[in-house]
C-alpha cells in the first residue's frame, strides 16, 4: 500500500511489502577451484538444447556474459520464478558426491562405488566443455543416489522386521 | 558482510531449511549412536555385506568409529575406519558451503578438480581391498 516503489510491478514479492528498494545484484562468483570451461556458457544453444537446463531463463541474455562478469546474469525479477533447487542456469551440474560418500560409508553397498563413478564423469566432461554428457552423468548420479537410498532402507526394514520376529519367537520358545 | 546480499525473502528463505534439516538429523543420528553403544552386540544388524560374504567393506566400522568420534577418541575411530575420520571435515565445509548458497539465494559455481574424484575413487576402491589382505590389518575394523 504505502510502498514508494509500487510502480514496479518486477519486484520480487517481499514481506512487509517494503519492495521500494529494488533487490540487489547476485554477488560475484566466488572463485573457482577447477577451471570453469568457456564453453559451459560460451556456445549459443548448447544448453539449452539439451532440455530443461536453463530453467525456464526469458530472454537470451544469460548466454551472453563477459568473461568474468556474472555467472549468472538472468534479470534480478527473474529469480522469483524460482528455478529448480539444484538445476542452475550457468552453473556446473550436481554431481551428488556427498550421496556417494554418505552412500559408502554409511550404506556398505558397492552402489557408493557406482555413484562416485557418475561424480567423477560430471566434474569430468563438465570440465571438459561436454554440458550435455555433464548433465547425463548427473542424471545417472541422482538415480543412484535415489537407489542407494532406496535400498538401504529396505535392507533395514528387512532387518528390522528380522530381528523382531527372531525376538518374538525364541521369546515365544522359551 | 554487509555488502553481501542476503535474500530473506525470496530464493532464499524456503532452501536454506534444507541444510537445517540435514544438520537437525545429522546430530539426532549421532546422538543415537554415541548413546546406544555399537560395540555391543545386538544394538545393530550386522552389515548385510559383512554377513553374507565375510569381507570388509569401504564402510565397515563406520558407526563405531561415529561412536569413538562423539566420545572424542579420534585415534580409536581412525583405527576402526580412517576414511569416516577423513571424510568428518569435508562434509562440514561442504554443508556449511551449501548453507551459505541456500541462505543468500546463489548458485554453486565452482567446481572440485575431476582428477581429484577419480582420485578418491581409487582410494576407496584400495581402501575395501587393503582392509582384507594381511599386509592392511591396520585398516580392518
Amino acid at each position: 500500500m504505502s510502498d514508494t516503489g509500487s510502480n514496479n510491478p518486477y519486484d520480487p514479492p517481499s514481506d512487509g511489502g517494503s519492495g521500494s528498494t529494488p533487490p540487489p545484484p547476485p554477488p560475484p562468483p566466488p572463485p573457482q577451484w577447477g577451471s570453469n570451461p568457456p564453453g559451459a556458457t560460451g556456445q549459443p544453444g548448447q544448453p539449452g538444447d539439451s532440455g530443461g537446463w536453463t530453467g525456464g531463463q526469458l530472454g537470451g541474455q544469460q548466454y551472453g556474459q563477459q568473461p568474468g562478469g556474472q555467472q549468472y546474469g538472468q534479470q534480478p525479477g527473474g529469480q522469483q520464478y524460482g528455478q529448480p533447487y539444484g538445476q542452475p542456469a550457468g552453473g556446473p551440474p550436481p554431481n551428488y558426491l556427498v550421496w556417494s560418500i554418505l552412500t559408502t560409508l554409511f550404506c556398505c553397498l558397492p552402489l557408493g562405488v557406482v555413484s562416485i563413478v557418475y561424480a567423477a564423469q560430471v566434474n569430468s566432461k563438465y570440465a571438459g566443455g561436454d554440458v550435455a554428457g555433464a548433465q547425463e552423468s548427473s542424471a545417472k548420479a541422482k538415480r543412484f543416489a535415489i537407489w542407494s537410498v532406496v535400498v538401504g532402507l529396505v535392507v533395514a526394514a528387512i532387518y528390522i522386521v528380522g530381528a523382531v520376529l527372531l525376538a518374538v519367537s525364541s521369546g515365544s520358545s522359551t | 558482510m554487509s555488502a553481501a546480499p542476503i535474500y530473506l525473502a525470496g530464493p532464499g528463505r524456503l532452501p536454506v531449511l534444507r541444510p537445517v534439516g540435514v544438520a537437525v538429523i545429522a546430530v539426532a543420528s549421532v546422538a543415537v549412536v554415541a548413546v546406544v553403544d555399537p560395540n555391543e552386540p545386538g544394538h545393530y544388524p550386522t552389515c548385510p555385506f559383512l554377513a553374507v560374504t565375510g569381507l570388509f567393506c569401504p564402510g565397515c566400522g563406520s558407526l563405531r568409529a561415529v561412536h569413538a568420534l562423539a566420545h572424542g577418541d579420534i585415534g580409536q575411530a581412525a583405527g576402526l575406519n580412517i576414511l569416516t575420520v577423513l571424510a568428518i571435515l569435508p562434509l562440514v565445509v561442504v554443508w556449511a558451503a551449501w548453507l551459505q548458497r541456500s541462505w543468500r539465494g546463489t548458485q554453486r559455481t565452482s567446481v572440485l578438480p575431476a582428477p581429484a574424484l577419480w582420485a578418491l575413487l581409487v582410494a576407496v576402491c584400495a581402501f575395501a581391498v587393503l582392509r582384507n589382505l594381511p599386509i592392511g590389518a591396520a585398516l580392518a575394523p
